[in-house]
């Protein structure tokens, strides 16, 4: 690709090494339920894309559970390769190094998806880019106006041929995804009925009520307030019941989607042994600026940048599956 | 083995709350205000540009870090405009200037500030 050389810092997930090809479209024999089993062959379409943060939260729990310590050891580290322009990124050396490989994934980095020039690289070997008017007349590449720059278009996208290249020549950096763990004492959480997502009055919330309670919970906000209370009235939804603990676990760091399916097959294995919980959930948050979402279908960040899934996994595995994207987004298949 | 049951809703535009990450900038560097400040501060935004009804708007202050003075939000989806647009146009707090910064604006909570450069 001639001309059009502009620098962008691009960052790598993984090791930089031969991977196992875990895609998404082979899974690994699950052990702990065939029920779930064919279930999670429909989510393996979901599970692509770019994710920032993964959140798991057990009730009843104090520790991290041994069926994870080794999944949450071996999360493994991303890469930030700095000032990278983008025509190096063919090199038929690093297709067959890499992408032949699967499971290579990039990102540009603190790009705005509605500002700058953003690109992507996807497993399947896809570099999409997502470019200003002036950008993409300058590539002289073929694609098609962006779905969501507005009346006027402003933005396009473009699909590059597979391409990679070795970083070693740029300032290349290795980062560990963070980990943080917290035991919440005291947590109120609320009762769940697995077959009844509308949830029945003093019986059961519902779907929506849970989802509002765990992105409050996971962003530390307060439970217990009354209706009275001048900062805030949120409370938990009614029916629930107060745990004496709950573990929080959350990844922040550029995680790829086969971390995040042996995470919930993990979770799965939980429930193996009789537990004290009820359900347990998995939320998997995706870059706000990300050029995609769902697949490879189009994401925009209009108010909020929306691209987040979560799993509610039932002791009698049961599961509901809740996807939020936001109004510059596909709805997910 | 009985075939699994399956049941798909999908909501749109469905939600009852917007919740609005926030931050106050208030350049002087001067005395921050705590919590109950803050929330009385948004109260005022409502009262100075849609009066003492736009004042009764139920806002709720989820979370408030006095240190960034950022925090996060929760309003009635039909009072979303109003709030926004308040705090859009709010100039002045105990006579300094200041600006609200709307950083992004969902129908549910969840994490938006991206930290995984800051290593």
């Amino acid at each position: 690709m001639e001309g059009g050389a502009r620098t962008h810092t691009f960052m790598l997930p993984g090791k930089l090494r031969t991977c196992l090809s875990i895609t998404c479209q082979i899974l690994p024999f699950f052990p702990c339920s065939a029920r779930l089993q064919g279930s999670l062959g429909l989510w393996k379409m979901y599970g692509e894309g770019f994710k920032q943060k993964v959140s798991f939260l057990i009730p009843e729990c104090g520790l991290l559970p041994e069926v994870l310590k080794s999944t949450i050891a071996d999360i493994g580290d991303y890469y930030l390769v700095r000032s990278l322009p983008i025509h190096e990124l063919v090199a038929h050396e690093f297709i067959d190094a890499f992408v032949k490989k699967g499971s290579c994934y990039a990102l540009t980095y603190k790009t705005k998806i509605d500002q700058d020039n953003t690109a992507a690289l996807l497993p399947n070997g896809k570099l999409i880019l997502s470019v200003d008017k002036d950008t993409y007349e300058e590539l002289g590449l073929q694609g098609r106006p962006s779905r969501y720059s507005g009346k006027k278009v402003m933005r396009y996208s473009a699909e590059g041929s597979t391409l990679m290249s070795y970083f070693s020549k740029h300032q290349i950096q290795a980062l560990r995804p963070k980990i943080t763990f917290s035991t919440l004492r005291d947590l109120q959480c609320p009762v769940l009925q697995s077959n009844d997502l509308q949830g029945k009055p003093e019986e059961s919330c519902s779907t929506e009520e849970l989802f509002e309670w765990l992105g409050a919970v996971l962003n530390q906000v307060s439970l217990d307030n009354k209706s009275s209370s001048f900062l805030s009235t949120y409370c938990c939804p009614e029916p629930n019941t107060v745990v004496e603990k709950a573990f929080l676990c959350t990844i922040t760091g550029f995680i790829i989607p086969e971390k995040i399916i042996q995470l919930l097959e993990q979770l799965c294995c939980y429930f193996g042994e009789p537990k004290l919980a009820y359900w347990l959930t998995l939320t998997v948050h995706g870059f706000a600026d990300s050029p995609v979402s769902w697949r490879e279908s189009e994401h925009g960040f209009h108010k909020g940048g929306e691209n987040l899934y979560n799993f509610v996994i039932f002791r009698n595995l049961d599961y509901w599956l809740q996807m939020a994207v936001g109004a510059h987004d596909d709805c997910p298949p | 083995m009985a075939a699994a049951a399956f049941e798909r809703r999908v909501l749109r535009r469905a939600a009852e709350h917007h919740y609005l990450r926030v931050r106050l900038e208030l350049p002087d560097g001067g005395a921050r205000p705590n919590a109950a400040q803050f929330k009385q501060l948004v109260v005022t935004a409502l009262r100075e540009l849609h009066g003492e009804v736009g004042a009764a708007l139920p806002v709720d202050v989820l979370t408030y870090e006095e240190k960034s003075l950022s925090a996060i939000l929760r309003v009635i989806s039909s009072g979303l405009v109003k709030l926004w647009s308040a705090l859009t146009l709010l100039g002045f707090y105990q006579n300094r200037r200041c600006a609200f910064r709307v950083l992004q604006v969902k129908p549910y909570i969840s994490v938006s500030t991206c930290v995984i450069w800051q290593q």
